[in-house]
């Protein structure tokens, strides 16, 4: 489903913020992608989403090319991938339900069908009921969850999640995350980029970790809290 | 998407734009109103005027005056010679009483010129019509001339001079008005564009965000030059309102006088009134292609 081939991405300042990193995400995979604040990894998911291209290597993503796509055809690889970020960033003018259909919308569907779309979708998350309101009156966690349903909107094959419960508590994080875990259970392929390293731990999944634009370790969580312990020290405090 | 939803879309997001920054939208709209009003104006003056010179055209005349102490009844020469070209078609004869006449019901408020004297105050002319079209230049000029060489003649007035000379006035007063218009829809479309541009730039995070959620430059670009449409439209159909309020206000005013009584008297042809609002909408769209040209948002 995806597969980085030596990538290397090395910023016109001169910052390497990827060096030469390979792995390979099989369709319908869980995967945690961790490492200290600079280590690559929102470089890595901007690769993903082709909002920037890497200095050297191959990216394959749902089976096109990222590197020599077109610029005409980069909307269509999105629409293939749901994408959730840290800060929601949902546009605060539209209502939850016109920012959870802006891309049934501009596909074309009919009204009915972005209605019948919407509040599925919306529902799927718990907020059905909030349709109609404006994104700053809801929660943060509920914001969130919009933002997942946006990104759900479109049934992507692939779901990707920079940080997306750093501005929540740890209550609403295990909302989130077992919403993931449904999203997963349904086929979608998910990656999330997470601080939260007992949530790692404790979900058993496998893990990417960089550092310093390394790939130091892909595998299954470890068992221990301690084995994570050495690479991520340095991220304490998030980023 | 069909092209007509998406213009549907696009109509409707620019409309909420339009609302949501009216301070900027007004600016854009007032200076694009404000080039086309003068322009209009112009156009309005322009037609009006021609009109005006055209009548004056066909009934554009040669007056014979005789000499004060002339009698109409020796005059036969000049009466056979005013007559002869193709291209007369009446001659009358004006008696210096009714000279006098003619020039008191005219200007009744300086009547008291033409009254009191011993002898008659204006001379007895010949009023020689003709049709413009079949008159050749130089045997005009010619036969000009020869009635001004008789004895009894004391001058031949032909109006077409001044009415030429009228025509090159009004041209070239259209030609500076039309320009001067052009100068500030030049500056409105850079309006516009900047205008578009403060959106574009006001909304960038969320035109990122639609961006990778998959949306395609036409849709992203798509509101922003429907925004223009809109701006130059409005601004197009001020320009014509304000226009029509200020000829009717104007109308009553014109009636009263002289000058403009024969003049103001029609309001844009409909064609006029369509390219003006659609010259607005044209400046509107190319300020919007301006603002958004090669990687602007
Ligand atoms: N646009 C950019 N220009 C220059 N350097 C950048 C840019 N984006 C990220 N970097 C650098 O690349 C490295 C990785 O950043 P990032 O991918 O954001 O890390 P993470 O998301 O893991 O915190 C950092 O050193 C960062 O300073
Ligand atoms: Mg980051």
């Amino acid at each position: 489903m995806i597969s980085f081939f030596d990538v290397t991405k090395r910023f016109p300042g001169g910052q390497v913020a990827l060096d030469r990193v390979s792995f390979e995400i099989g369709a319908g995979e869980f995967v945690f992608l961790t490492g200290p604040s600079g280590a690559g990894k929102t470089t890595l998911l901007s690769l993903i989403l082709r909002q920037d291209l890497p200095t050297h290597g191959r990216i394959l993503v749902n089976g096109r090319n990222v590197v020599s796509l077109p610029r005409t055809k980069i909307p269509f690889l999105r629409r293939s991938i749901g994408v959730v970020f840290q800060d929601f960033r949902l546009i605060p003018r539209k209502t939850v339900f016109e920012n959870v259909t802006y891309l049934p919308r501009i596909l074309g569907l009919g009204s009915e069908k972005q209605r019948t779309l919407g509040y599925e979708t919306l529902r799927r998350v718990g907020l059905a009921h909030k349709a109609n309101a404006f994104p700053l009156e809801l929660s943060g966690g509920e914001q969130q969850r919009v933002a997942i349903a946006r990104a759900l909107v479109n049934d992507p094959a692939i779901l990707v999640a920079d940080e997306p419960t750093g501005n929540l508590d740890e209550d609403l994080s295990d909302e989130i995350f077992e919403l993931f875990r449904e999203i997963h259970l349904r086929g979608t392929t998910v990656i999330v980029a997470t601080h939260d390293r007992d949530r790692i731990r404790r979900a058993g999944q496998r893990v990417l970790v960089l550092h310093g634009g390394r790939l130091v370790r892909d595998g299954d969580a470890p068992v221990e809290n301690s084995e994570l312990e050495p690479v991520l020290s340095r991220g304490e405090n998030g980023g | 998407m069909t092209l007509g939803k998406a213009l549907y879309y696009f109509a409707r997001e620019a409309l909420l734009n339009l609302f949501r920054s009216w301070k900027t939208s007004l600016l854009a709209v007032t200076t694009i109103a404000v080039s086309l009003f003068i322009g209009g104006f112009f156009l309005m003056l322009a037609a009006n005027a021609s009109r005006l010179i055209e009548d004056w055209k066909s009934e554009a005349m040669v007056v014979v005056y005789f000499a004060p102490t002339t009698d109409l009844n020796e005059v036969d020469a000049a009466r056979s010679l005013a007559g002869s070209p193709a291209w007369v078609e009446g001659v009358d004869e004006v008696t210096a009483p009714q000279a006098r006449e003619r020039f008191r019901a005219s200007f009744p408020s300086v009547a008291t010129l033409v009254e009191g004297w011993e002898e008659e105050p204006l001379p007895a002319s010949l009023e020689v019509s003709f049709d413009p079209l079949l008159v050749e230049d130089h045997a005009f000029e010619a036969w000009l001339g020869e009635l001004e060489e008789l004895p009894e003649v004391e001058l031949v007035d032909d109006d077409r001079d001044w009415v030429d000379q009228l025509e090159l006035a009004l041209q070239l007063v259209l030609g500076l008005g039309l320009a001067l218009g052009a100068v500030l829809l030049g500056a409105a479309i850079l309006t516009i564009a900047s205008v578009i541009r403060l959106t574009a730039i006001l909304y960038q995070d969320e035109i990122d965000v639609m961006r990778l959620v998959g949306a395609t430059e036409f849709y992203l670009r798509g509101p922003f030059y429907v925004e223009g449409l809109w701006q130059g439209l409005l601004g197009g159909l001020v320009a014509l309102g304000a226009l029509f309020g200020g000829f009717v206000a104007v109308q009553p005013m014109a009636e009263g006088s002289l000058l403009l009584g024969t003049m103001g008297t029609t309001f844009l042809a409909w064609p006029q009134q369509v390219l003006l609002v659609g010259v607005g909408a044209v400046a509107g769209l190319l300020g919007a292609i301006f603002s958004l040209r090669r990687e602007a948002i």
